[in-house]
């Protein structure tokens, strides 16, 4: 049943992701990229791991995706849809594919190792505990420079995407 | 599913994010090309937190998700900076730094 699922959630989300790449506009771009992040969701507790499952909804979906989808709506992108290399440039699409071609050939001879054929049962997951007392103890500075990360990144797109000499 | 399944998938989705980079033009595309690979190492990340027993990996996608949110956030404060300069998003047309 499991496998079953894993199987369905992963082909969608592959086409899914191959639907970001091959859409022309960008709304239907980011649309897709949304179904990607509820199939990838859905892995997330198939893993065991329902923490990042409610992460993955509420940040990404919740919060990135709209603000995408805020700034297509913005932007007005209906003139600028022609902007695309497409498959019919050859010399622009022959490299991305030897390069996606490439990652896939060699982390795969890296996953030969056998280091982790040994991690092939499922071992029963983490608990939301355990996670939560490492997070706030071992990884405490790591947690608050997050917030600084957020915090410097807010204040930069602001000032960034503010008019010339304009008031904010 | 053993490992492999979940580290395959992974490695699918962060190869057509990164084809996609290459041929893509539209410089909103090419940041949603980007959060695919990212959720690509995500989704590598917590399969190994399942499968090599830790709780690191579901911490590093705790934080790697913040930097995602703030790459985007700023990513789409460029991207409408340059369209109020260039009135294009085309990047083929925007090649002030090529010289």
């Amino acid at each position: 049943m499991e496998t079953v699922i894993f199987w369905i959630l992963s082909a969608f989300a592959v086409a899914a992701a191959l639907a970001v790449v091959f859409f022309k506009r960008a709304v239907n771009g980011v649309i897709s990229l949304l179904a990607l992040m509820l199939a990838l969701a859905g892995l997330y507790v198939l893993m065991g791991a329902p923490l990042v499952a409610f992460f993955q909804v509420i940040v990404y979906v919740g919060a990135v995706l709209v603000l995408f989808a805020f700034v297509i709506m913005l932007l007005n992108l209906k003139e600028s849809v022609r902007p695309l290399i497409f498959l019919a440039d050859v010399k622009a699409a022959t490299p991305a594919a030897l390069f996606a071609v490439g990652i896939v050939v060699l982390s795969w001879l890296a996953l030969q190792d056998g280091v982790f054929s040994k991690a092939a049962a499922l071992p029963p997951a983490s608990g939301l505990r355990q996670i939560a007392v490492d997070l706030f103890t071992r990884h405490l500075l790591v947690f608050e420079l997050a917030s600084v990360i957020l915090l410097v990144a807010a204040v930069a797109a602001i000032v960034i995407s503010r008019k010339e000499g304009g008031r904010p | 599913m053993t490992l492999y399944h979940f580290v395959g998938l992974g490695m699918a989705l962060f190869a057509i994010g990164a084809a996609g980079f290459f041929i893509r033009n539209n410089a909103v595309v090419l940041l949603l090309c980007i959060e695919i690979m990212l959720n690509a190492v995500n989704l590598i990340f917590a399969s190994f937190a399942r499968f090599l027993y830790g709780t690191e990996g579901q911490i590093f996608i705790f934080i790697i998700m913040t930097i995602a949110a703030a790459e985007a956030a700023v990513g789409l404060g460029i991207i409408i900076a340059l369209y109020r300069s260039h009135k294009t998003l085309d990047m083929s047309l925007i090649k002030d730094l090529k010289g």
